[in-house]
């Protein structure tokens, strides 16, 4: 095998990075691929469902109270070997979280051996491209591309767009759009559309289903509680098209007003 | 004025610097720099010569990310038990502020017994006067100092920065730092002009505290025209208003006329107050207007780039400055010769008398071997 994916999710806030993140990192895992998630939200909700519910200390947690971290202090081993990293972040409106991802992530390049052996790396970023620490994973070479995370609604779109002008800035590629649905009218249509106007292609459509919403709320990924499910089967396509994916594109967003005719 | 938005990179003094120079100057027992351990290092440490307690509350990358606010409240009580200071100042640094730290709260929950004045600064301002003026703020709010003197402040700011923007440091994209010409032979040409029996001015322009050495200049051509029997020919003016400026400000000119009086040199024109630098440009070309125009040389100490050359255009001119990236703004004037006291600063903290200047201790020994 011994493949080398770094990838990147983005998307507006809320639009389930860390579940869709998760998912897939579990799918590979199935597939028997070496995975490592490493989840930049300070709610640290990427790998909880990797966990069984259960929340690992975050990197920053450590470093707040002085700890000389080691690897097994903060890579844990979920579902099926899964690995699990945690960023953690500030309290809200203090201190400063983009600063805290460039720590942690200079923190995480010292001290993980495992780094270099995993076939996929999944950065599970917070939100939008928003300042220079946000990009860090990014910037310190530990990503190689970034796949943008929408549905067809106008805002998450709107972020989507913004987004792929931020890659572009930062010179990395984006390797596809993945649309999670809110069951919005004519959204595969529309998301299909951005994803080829800005260049690049639709990669998945995650249905909204219920099934997701209960996993999570039971501390695990849908392929660990609910392998058989629709959902999971969406999922298990995505990863194997991640793995499998060789080109990717520097996307031109676009401007403001094509973006809302195309939500129309 | 010349307002020019030319970007300027040379390093200048930073207006965390100058935030804490006006909390020396309002009489703070204590300062908290509010930030990295070593930021503003040199200065705090120059700050402490002079009398008053420079501490940070050392934030380190953990800080950076979680922010320093129990760093804050502790520091406050550390020093309060440490140092039962009067007043105490915090001012904020680039780190600080750029996370957004907050120094209202954490004072208000340290809940000390003491006036506290919070300066939230850092130190991308294109005036470095910026930190100053906030400091000047937060100690009206605080009550420290009244509306009138706040505005005198502020006025004489907006000129400094003019002054700058003018002919100093910040008139040229780049400045290189020079050290001026060399001292000995300028002392040669002021024993040879004294000599000639011409006719010279000594100006004392200097800002603050740095007046204890710029004052020297004044002495020693004083002394030398003394020496060689032509005393009269040498009037003095001095920015040694005592009843001007913050309190430490008017202690530092009685201190310095005190000094002058002692050593019998008769200020004939005082041109303002201490901190009145950039504005005396104004009085001292209206003397030499009125007065001295017809003198040959003028010796201008301190901040020499502040006056005007309308009436200077005659002279031959020295001028001193602890600047040296003044150099080759002073040349570009018509300035024939300029020196430079360098370390002028560390020297003038924590004094109360008149130091002794490289061109001043020059002078004096130049003049024994012409006699």
């Amino acid at each position: 095998m011994n493949v080398h994916k770094r990838i990147a999710i983005y998307g507006k806030g809320g639009i389930g990075k860390s579940s869709t993140a998760s998912n897939v990192a579990a799918a590979c895992a199935d597939e028997g691929y070496k995975v490592m998630i490493i989840g930049c939200d300070p709610k640290s909700d990427s790998s909880i469902t990797l966990l069984g519910g259960k929340r690992i200390p975050t990197i920053l947690d450590l470093l707040r109270d002085g700890v000389d971290v080691k690897e097994e202090d903060v890579v844990f081993k979920g579902y099926k070997g899964v690995q699990c990293v945690e960023v953690g972040g500030p309290e809200p409106g203090i201190g400063c979280a983009g600063r805290g991802i460039i720590v942690a992530i200079q923190t995480l390049k010292k001290i993980s051996r495992s780094l270099n052996e995993m076939d996929l790396i999944i950065y599970d970023v917070p939100g939008d491209i928003v300042c220079g620490g946000f990009v860090a994973p990014i910037r310190k070479g530990l990503v190689k591309e970034a796949y943008v995370l929408t549905s067809g609604e106008y805002m998450p779109l709107y972020a989507a767009n913004n987004i792929c002008r931020g890659l572009a800035k930062i010179n990395t590629p984006l390797s596809g759009i993945i649309c999670n649905s809110r069951s919005v009218s004519r959204e595969e249509e529309i998301v299909t559309k951005f994803a080829a106007e800005i260049g690049s292609e639709l990669m998945a459509f995650i249905p909204k289903e219920q099934i997701v919403q209960d996993c999570e709320r039971d501390g695990f990924s849908v392929m660990e509680k609910a392998p058989d499910s629709n959902v999971a089967q969406v999922y298990r396509k995505l990863a194997r098209t991640i793995m499998e994916r060789d080109s990717s594109v520097m996307p031109e967003a676009l401007d403001d007003d094509r973006l809302r005719e195309l939500t129309k | 004025m010349d307002n020019k938005n030319i970007s300027i990179i040379h390093p200048r003094p930073s207006s965390i610097v100058a935030a804490l120079y006006t909390l020396r100057d309002l009489n703070v027992d204590v300062a908290i720099l509010h930030g990295p351990p070593g930021c503003s290092f040199k200065h705090a440490r120059l700050l402490e010569e002079d009398g008053i307690h420079v501490v940070t509350t050392a934030l380190d990358e953990s800080g950076f990310v979680f922010g320093g606010h129990d760093a804050l409240v502790n520091i406050l009580h550390k020093v309060n038990d440490m140092f039962h200071p009067k007043l105490i100042g915090v001012v904020g640094t680039c780190a600080s502020m750029i996370i957004g730290e907050e120094m209202r709260e954490p004072v208000m929950e340290a809940n000390l017994d003491v006036p506290v004045i919070e300066v939230e600064v850092h130190a991308g301002y294109r005036n470095n006067t910026k930190g100053v003026l906030f400091a000047l703020e937060s100690a009206l709010d605080a009550g420290i100092i009244d509306r009138e003197e706040f505005s005198r402040q502020q006025h004489l700011l907006e000129e400094a920065t003019n002054v700058e923007l003018r002919h100093g440091a910040a008139s040229k994209e780049y400045l290189a730092p020079s050290r001026g010409d060399v001292k000995y032979k300028v002392a040669q040409r002021i024993i040879e002009l004294l000599k000639e029996g011409k006719r010279g001015i000594t100006i004392m322009n200097a800002k603050k505290e740095t007046g204890y050495m710029f004052a020297d200049i004044t002495l020693a051509v004083n002394e030398v025209a003394e020496k060689l029997g032509k005393a009269d020919n040498i009037i003095n003016m001095s920015n040694t208003d005592v009843g001007l400026g913050l309190p430490r400000v008017r202690h530092h000119a009685e201190c310095i006329m005190k000094d002058f009086e002692e050593k019998g040199l008769n200020v004939h024109e005082i041109i303002g107050g201490l901190d009145e630098y950039p504005v005396a440009g104004a009085t001292i070309d209206k003397l030499i207007e009125e007065k001295y125009s017809d003198y040959d040389f003028a010796v201008i100490s301190g901040v020499p780039h502040a006056i005007p050359m309308d009436h200077l255009a005659g002279m031959e001119i020295i001028s001193v400055t602890n600047g040296p990236r003044q150099v080759l703004p002073l040349k570009e004037l018509g300035h024939e010769h300029v020196l430079v006291e360098i370390d002028l600063h560390p020297k003038t903290l924590g004094v109360n008398h008149i130091v002794e200047s490289e061109f001043g201790a020059t002078l004096r020994e130049v003049a024994k071997e012409s006699l």
